[in-house]
């Protein structure tokens, strides 16, 4: 268990606690109830989504990921993220272990930015399957509009900041 | 999704219908088919896909390479198992101390950046999948909410979700990583907010096509 896991476990248990102190008995059980239904909806996509990912990241060779995010690949690395991120499908299931073998393979923190930026706003099957039927092409058409540069920008700032994070790419360190 | 929008309702019960809506499964035993197939949609994506992920890496590499890959998978799920079931209780907890219901009427298009602020918040608050989020958004711009508010919103909650960072980043990328994205993308939805309220395309939230009674 890592530190940033037992901060979280610590942060649950007080939430929990005052929710109680709030709202007394019934809302912990509300609480409980949340939990437990999110657990039942997210458990079966994890226990799928994880090996899914690791058959994929065995597929995709490790020097193609490094070659064009690594971290010397800069800011067309960053131009490269952003395009190729809007195309990952599904949510944070799929996204997040994808980005761990990308990492694992040796590309740079401000490139994975970029890659998770453009997949979180601009992901292509979110959009079609939520945004477009319930608020409309019009929406959409606006939303992507305002949202296009923002991976780019997101990765720029990562180039920027990265000095500051040295310990940015936990896996390659460790 | 008829469930939904039963009732054309006070905003904030539309909130709370929207929000037991993702909570509560009194509504999927009415549900029609395609109601079910979207609910079920992502696991089945997801499995057809490692099957045939699977069967590529069987053909190309071998069996050994399939028991390799799992054997990669498992101590990853059993490292992320125990930060998911924290920030799953994390998430539910909150629900019960935030009412949603309370956060319309900041969001307004004479709300300038406040409003903006206001929903980007909101967005960041707001837990759960795109099922939750966006019957609510519709929720709060049939409420007044403007074009800017909602697109920051909808910005905000899809990558700086918090209980997306929670469950999902920091377990798996670490703590350093997910700080420094998350510096990267606190203002990327105020700004697409700013850039919505500029861009001339005309838009008026839709009559709600969820709320057609089917009785």
């Amino acid at each position: 268990m890592t530190g940033g896991q037992v901060l979280l476990g610590v942060a649950a248990l007080g939430v929990f606690l005052l929710a109680i102190g709030r709202g007394g008995v019934p809302a912990g059980r509300r609480a409980l109830r949340d939990t437990g239904e999110s657990i039942a909806r997210v458990l079966p996509v994890m226990l799928v989504a994880i090996p899914m990912a690791a058959f994929l990241s065995q597929l995709i060779p490790p020097q193609l990921a490094a070659a064009w995010l690594g971290p010397e690949s800069g800011m067309t690395g960053v131009l490269v993220a952003s395009a190729v991120g809007g195309f990952i499908p599904g949510g944070p299931f799929v996204s997040f272990p994808l980005v761990l073998t990308f990492i694992k393979a040796g590309a740079g923190a401000p490139q994975m930015v970029a890659l998770i930026t453009a997949w979180a706003i601009l992901g292509i099957h979110r959009v079609l399957t939520w945004e477009l039927p319930v608020l409309g092409p019009r929406f959409v058409a606006i939303r992507l509009i305002s949202g296009a540069a923002l991976p780019v920008l997101a990765g720029a700032a990562a180039q920027v900041l990265l000095p500051w994070f040295p310990h940015a790419l936990p896996v390659v360190g460790r | 999704m008829d469930v939904l929008f039963q009732k054309t309702c006070h905003p904030a019960g539309c909130f709370s219908a929207a929000a037991n809506w993702t909570a509560g499964r009194r509504g999927a035993k009415r549900a029609p088919m395609p109601g079910f197939l979207r609910r079920h949609a992502t696991l089945l994506i997801l499995s057809a896909v490692a099957l045939i992920a699977a069967t590529l890496v069987w053909a190309a590499q071998g069996p050994a390479a399939v028991n390799a890959a799992l054997d990669k998978a498992w101590p990853l799920l059993l490292m992320v198992l125990p930060a998911m079931l924290a920030g799953l209780l994390l998430a539910g907890s909150l629900k019960q101390l935030i009412p949603p219901g309370a956060l319309a009427q900041w969001m307004g298009a004479e709300s300038g950046w406040r409003g903006l602020l206001v929903a980007a918040l909101a967005g960041m608050a707001t837990p759960g999948g795109p099922m939750a989020t966006f019957p609510i958004v519709l929720v709060l711009a049939r409420a007044g909410a403007d074009r800017g508010a909602v697109v920051c919103y909808i910005v905000s909650w899809a990558l700086n979700g918090l209980q997306r960072i929670l469950v999902w980043e920091v377990p798996l990328l670490g703590a350093d990583f997910a700080l420094l994205r998350l510096l990267c993308g606190l203002p990327l939805g105020v700004l697409a907010g700013m850039i919505a309220r500029r861009v001339p395309i005309a838009w008026t939230p839709p009559e709600s096509p969820l709320a057609a009674p089917r009785r």
